[in-house]
Formats: structure tokens, C-alpha cells, sequence
């Protein structure tokens, strides 16, 4: 296998394993991947294996040298950005109006792109909470003590994920946080304050969405490994909320015997 | 209406300040919010005729799915930037809580009605989706053999 084909190899993997980190559904990234590889017409085959950590990818010249490589995925996260400029990027080389050096470079320069402020995305979390209490029947005194929970939600989320914690246990954390003020406020009056609206609004910022929505995209896509981890990884987010939110509440129930 | 207009302005918001957080590019902010927000409102109006959550769910989240590929196909982008932000006001994160509240007090009988509801949502939700992939693949041409 000469160097060239190498080298398309790698391009090509490190695209999918960038799109994958920045969770594309796995369907889209060996498309994407097949026909990066296929698009060089030395390749007799090329095949790639993805699931939601790894991605393998191998190539066949004409001389039946095989070359493959494989990527484990660690740090997953959701930066719709990314995988949009990638998907951009892949049709662009398929078209061939860039040429493969630019490729590579482009691909490097999209991985880089910052995302949104801390601060924007504090306070992104902290109105979208409010919000969504509101649209679960919450008066203005829930808008602002979501507004405040989604403050720190968002700060411990990123304190977290700055050290590399893994995500679900993030969101438990998160959640106990939730759980626990909830408890607190339902302790010095369990009428004034609305709670259902309260919880169900900060827990909405922290629902497994993506990986619902990758998990039947995935399954549509006839990806059936993948579509079964995402919708266990979905499972488990919301088991590891609904638990978060519970502990502190029957701590609450069995200090103060709230009742509502 | 009041009712209906909250809900409308606020899942606007909500579902616009949501796509901040999954960092979807700036230009597509504003039509994520309107997806989630003609979602929420189908679920709001459907509520308000007291149509079954679950059949409301279904109506939103086809709706959702459905101007989502269009977006998607309009501007040349994933269809996950839209599907996912339209989706988010319609997971069950509600009827999540009540099943945990209810066995909080150990009311299995509660927990086990809004637990199956929400897995209905969810799977009503899955199947819009489905159909909604599945129509324009039902319309578009036979492929030609070269």
C-alpha cells in the first residue's frame, strides 16, 4: 500500500471520527467515510465499521494490499456545528471542487471551530430551564428559580466536563443538584412554590434527546448495533436523572416529611 | 388563547436557547425555535381538545419531523440540526418525573400508568419519525439501471 492511499485512508477516518465525537448518527459517518473512499477509484474495496466509540475503516487496491486503521471515540459531545461544516466539506470533495490537501486542512480548521462562549452557553441553559418551566404550567416565581438552578446546572456541567467525567455521570450530579433544591424549597413551603414546574423544566435541559433521536435515525438507517446502544445510553440518562432528582426528594420526605 | 400564546412564545425561547447548547450555527437558531415551537403548540392545541397525550405527541412530533426534512433539504443541512431541537420539548421529561415521584411514595399503581405513558410518548415519537423518513422515499422515482 503506498503512501497516498495511506494518507486518503487517514483523511478519511479522521473526518468520520470528528463527525462521530461531534454526534453525527452513525449511519451518516460511514456514508460519509465509504464514499470519501470510494470516490478514489484505485480502492477496489472499502469498508468501514462504526459503532457510537469506535470506527474502522479498511481499503483494497488493485494488488489486494489491505490497509486499515481504527479510532476509539472518548469524549463525545454534541456539536451540531461541526458535523453541518463536515458534511459540507464531504460533498464539496466529492464534487471535487477542493482538492485533497485543502481537505485535510479543512477538516483540521472545523475540529478547532470554538463552540458558543461559556457565558452564552450559561445562559442558554439557564433561560431555556425558565422556559420550559413555563410551558409545564409555571407562574414567574418558577421561571426565576429555574433561571437560578440553570445557572449552576450549567456551571457544574462544564466544571465537570472539564475534567473529563464521563457524561452520565455528569447529568446524575446535575440532577442531584436539582433533586436537592427542589427538596429545600418543598421544605420551607410545599404550597408557594410550583416544584412540578420547577424540576420538569431543569430536567428538560438535561433529557437524552440526541441520543433518542440518533438512536431511531440509527435504527432507520438499518445501523442496528448502534440504534441498540443509543437507545440503552437514552435509557440509562434518564435513570440516571429520575434518580438524581429522587434521592434528594426522599432524603427530604424522611427529614422534613413534606407532603403534597 | 392566553394559555396557548404562553406556551407558544415560551417554547420558542426554550427550544432556541436549547440549540444554543447543542452549538447549532447561528443561521439556524431562529428556524430551530419556530420547529419546537409549531411542535409545542400542535401538543398545546392538542391538549386543549383533550385529545390523549400520547395522540397529540404523535400529531407534534410528525409535524416536527416532517418540517425538518424539508428545512434540512431548503438549506443543505443535517437533518439532526432541526429534528433533534424540534424534539426536545416533546420527550417525556414530565411524565420521567411523575414515575419517579409516584414511587417516591410508593404509589406503584401511579408509577406505573405515567411510566407506560411516557414510554408511549417516546415510542409515538419514534414511529413519527419513521414515517415521516419513510414518505418522500414512497414518492421519489425508481431508480434507473444504467
Amino acid at each position: 500500500m503506498n503512501e497516498k492511499n495511506e494518507s486518503i485512508l487517514f483523511f478519511a477516518v479522521r473526518l468520520g471520527e470528528v463527525m462521530l465525537r461531534s454526534g453525527a448518527e452513525t449511519y451518516r459517518v460511514e456514508d460519509t467515510v465509504v464514499r470519501i473512499l470510494s470516490h478514489h477509484h484505485q480502492f477496489i474495496h472499502a469498508d468501514t465499521f462504526v459503532t457510537p466509540t469506535v470506527i474502522m475503516a479498511t481499503v483494497t487496491d488493485e494488488l489486494n494490499h489491505a490497509s486499515s486503521t481504527l479510532r476509539r471515540i472518548k469524549n463525545r459531545s454534541t456539536r451540531l456545528d461541526k458535523i453541518e461544516s463536515l458534511n459540507q466539506l464531504s460533498r464539496d470533495y466529492i464534487a471535487d471542487a477542493i482538492t485533497f490537501e485543502e481537505a485535510r486542512d479543512r477538516v483540521e480548521s472545523i475540529d478547532a471551530t470554538p463552540a458558543y462562549s461559556k457565558r452564552k452557553l450559561v445562559l442558554a441553559t439557564a433561560f431555556s430551564s425558565g422556559f420550559f418551566s413555563l410551558m409545564f404550567q409555571g407562574d414567574m416565581l418558577a421561571f426565576i428559580i429555574s433561571f437560578i438552578i440553570g445557572v449552576v446546572v450549567a456551571h457544574i456541567q462544564s466544571w465537570l466536563r472539564a475534567r473529563e467525567i464521563v457524561n452520565l455521570f455528569a447529568l446524575f450530579v446535575a440532577s442531584l443538584f436539582i433533586g436537592s433544591s427542589v427538596a429545600i424549597l418543598l421544605l420551607i413551603d410545599p404550597i408557594l412554590f410550583n416544584t412540578d414546574a420547577i424540576v420538569v423544566g431543569c430536567i428538560m435541559t438535561l433529557v437524552p434527546g440526541v441520543a433518542f433521536t440518533n438512536a431511531i435515525r440509527d435504527t432507520i438507517g438499518d445501523e442496528l448495533l448502534s440504534g441498540i446502544s443509543r437507545g440503552v445510553e437514552a435509557l440509562f440518562i434518564a435513570l440516571a436523572i429520575a434518580s438524581g432528582v429522587g434521592i434528594p426528594m426522599a432524603a427530604g420526605i424522611y427529614l422534613g416529611g413534606f407532603i403534597k | 388563547m392566553m394559555y396557548l400564546l404562553i406556551n407558544m412564545v415560551s417554547s420558542f425561547f426554550a427550544t432556541l436557547c436549547f440549540s444554543i447548547i447543542f452549538n447549532v450555527k447561528q443561521k439556524h437558531l431562529l428556524l430551530c425555535g419556530i420547529v419546537g415551537s409549531l411542535g409545542w403548540t400542535i401538543y398545546t392545541i392538542g391538549e386543549m381538545q383533550a385529545a390523549s397525550p400520547v395522540l397529540s405527541t404523535f400529531l407534534a412530533s410528525f409535524a416536527v419531523a416532517e418540517l425538518s426534512y424539508f428545512l434540512a433539504k431548503a438549506h443543505r443541512a443535517p437533518v439532526t440540526v432541526f429534528l433533534i431541537s424540534g424534539i426536545i420539548p416533546l420527550v417525556p421529561g414530565i411524565g420521567i418525573y411523575r414515575t419517579m415521584y409516584a414511587l417516591l411514595f410508593s404509589q406503584y399503581a401511579e408509577a406505573q400508568e405515567s411510566g407506560l405513558i411516557a414510554f408511549q410518548m417516546s415510542a409515538v415519537i419514534a414511529g413519527a419519525i419513521i414515517l415521516a423518513a419513510l414518505l418522500p422515499l414512497l414518492f421519489r422515482k425508481r431508480r434507473q439501471k444504467i
